[in-house]
């Protein structure tokens, strides 16, 4: 198991070890401690070893805030090794006196973000360590919405993070799709929809390749009439993509979608966006695709979409779960084969199992091949 | 010069993005100046010294500061031998502690040479 000492101190030697570099180059004290703050979060946020000081932190936060010209003081003297001794508590001091003006926050959640433009959005939400690995994995296809005022009220934000993940926020985990109608909205032909998005929770039982549901309404008035057509589509699908091709669809599917909530797809394998259209020739050539898909494509390549589906057959990628690639890093002392019996002498390593950490001085292991 | 294995891992991951998310901040404020400490944050040639020094020291941290044994049980899938880096993947695979055991579907290993540590000559 690995000691949250053991990372603390390798921070520390580094920090340490950098500062001068940082100030040859002319760079801030401020930005080194901002490094380092920000790489305690990081590892906080990430590794499922006992976090740092988290708990200690918040307790500390409050008191920091009064304290903070003594922890000045406390910062400095951190130059000496003294200070290592004394372990937590002006280590703490010090994280906390960069993390004050960043989050100002009272009360932070589980997690601690330092960036500012995170903060505001992952103030209230339940999002937990589980679930930010969720939206991390969402796939490249969700655009960035930046805020979507859903129907009741509730402010969805959808942020894009440094590193390109995408975080979808929610202050309330309850998801309901509203049908309501706004009677604010005054009649006199068909107005332009109000296309409402309800994005789903995301909570971490949410598989990567689904991350998002979302949910589109429409409201058509016409006359004193209020239509609430409510379309769903359970795919990742671009958000503005869904907004346009709904809009043009709303006059076309008015009379069609009286009965019941229809599956909206408008791209992808559905990609006939006027598939619900009561034309025949479109539904002929539906079946056919259909059909054609099932035979596998005799005639070549006619329509491109059903083909090479099945193509692929690598069984690496069935495995192949990017949650946590467990891996061991580390050297080997003597590699040893006998037929197919493998013996492995390791040392020095370092390994993420199950999205924790371990560490080892020494490791032995057999293999058969 | 120590090896630069342990970047990819969970303490080495996290200060390379940290150090990304710093100098991407530079070139953002370039133009904008705020307080001229933080419209200069760090450049990349900083950044790469940072993570050298984090080689030393997590080269050094290992070697010296843990002293505890694993052992591993599994079936190697894979096995690749190059630039003197071995590579396994193995799977189902039981990592055992004395305090505790392990389990995986799949592993893989990553090993450098671990004869004379650093044996690249030092600068």
């Amino acid at each position: 198991m690995v000691e949250p000492k053991l990372y603390r101190s390798v921070i520390e030697d580094v920090i340490n070890d950098v500062r001068d570099i940082f100030l040859d180059d002319g760079v801030d004290e401020q930005v080194l401690m901002e490094l380092k703050t920000l790489w305690e979060n990081k590892l906080m946020q990430s590794r499922a070893v006992d976090g740092f000081h988290s708990e200690e932190q918040q307790l500390l936060l409050q008191v920091q805030q009064q304290h903070q010209p003594q922890q000045q003081q406390h910062h400095h003297h951190h130059h000496h090794q003294q200070a290592q001794p004394q372990q937590t508590v002006p280590q703490q001091a010090q994280t906390q006196q960069v993390l004050i003006p960043a989050s100002q926050q009272a009360a932070a959640p589980q997690v601690i973000v330092p960036d500012s433009k995170l903060i505001q959005h992952m103030n209230a939400s339940n999002m937990s360590a589980a679930a930010t690995a969720a939206t991390l994995a969402l796939p490249a296809g969700v655009t960035p919405v930046q805020q979507i005022l859903t129907n009741s009220g509730q402010l969805l934000q959808v942020v894009r993070a440094a590193n390109g993940a995408q975080y979808i926020f929610q202050p309330q985990q309850s998801v309901v799709l509203q049908q309501q109608v706004i009677p604010q909205m005054q009649p006199g032909g068909v107005q332009a929809p109000v296309i409402q998005q309800v994005l789903a929770p995301l909570p971490g039982g949410i598989s990567p390749q689904t991350g998002v549901i979302i949910q589109p309404q429409q409201i058509l008035f016409t006359g004193n009439k209020t239509q609430v057509i409510p379309t769903t589509v359970a795919a990742p699908t671009p958000a503005q993509a869904q907004i346009t091709a709904t809009g043009q669809q709303q006059p076309q599917a008015q009379p069609a979608q009286q009965q019941a909530p229809l599956v909206l797809q408008v791209d992808g394998t559905g990609d006939t966006s006027s598939e619900e259209d009561e034309d025949e020739e479109e539904d002929y050539d539906d079946d056919e695709e259909e059909d054609k898909e099932k035979d596998g494509a005799e005639d070549g390549q006619v329509e491109e979409e059903p083909l090479n589906s099945e193509d692929d057959v690598s069984d690496e990628e069935g495995q192949e779960l990017f949650d946590t690639e467990n891996v061991v890093v580390c050297q080997y002392d003597k590699i040893h084969r006998s037929k197919n019996k493998w013996k492995f002498h390791l040392k020095d390593g370092i390994m993420n199992l199950n999205g924790r950490d371990y560490i080892f001085s020494k490791a032995i292991g057999d293999a058969e091949w | 010069m120590a090896y630069q294995l342990y970047r990819n891992t969970t303490l080495g991951n996290s200060l390379q993005e940290s150090l990304d998310e710093l100098i991407q901040r530079s070139s953002l404020r370039g133009c904008v100046t705020f307080t001229f400490s933080q419209s200069q944050q760090i450049t990349p040639q900083l950044a790469l010294q940072v993570l050298l020094q984090f080689d030393k020291a997590i080269n050094s941290a290992l070697a010296q500061r843990v002293r505890n044994r694993v052992n591993f049980r599994g079936s190697l899938n894979t096995y690749r031998f190059c630039d003197n880096v071995w590579t396994f993947v193995l799977n189902d695979v039981e990592f055992r502690e004395v305090t505790e055991l392990i389990k995986v579907d799949k592993v893989k290993i990553v090993a450098c040479d671990g004869k004379n540590t650093g044996s690249n000559t030092t600068e």
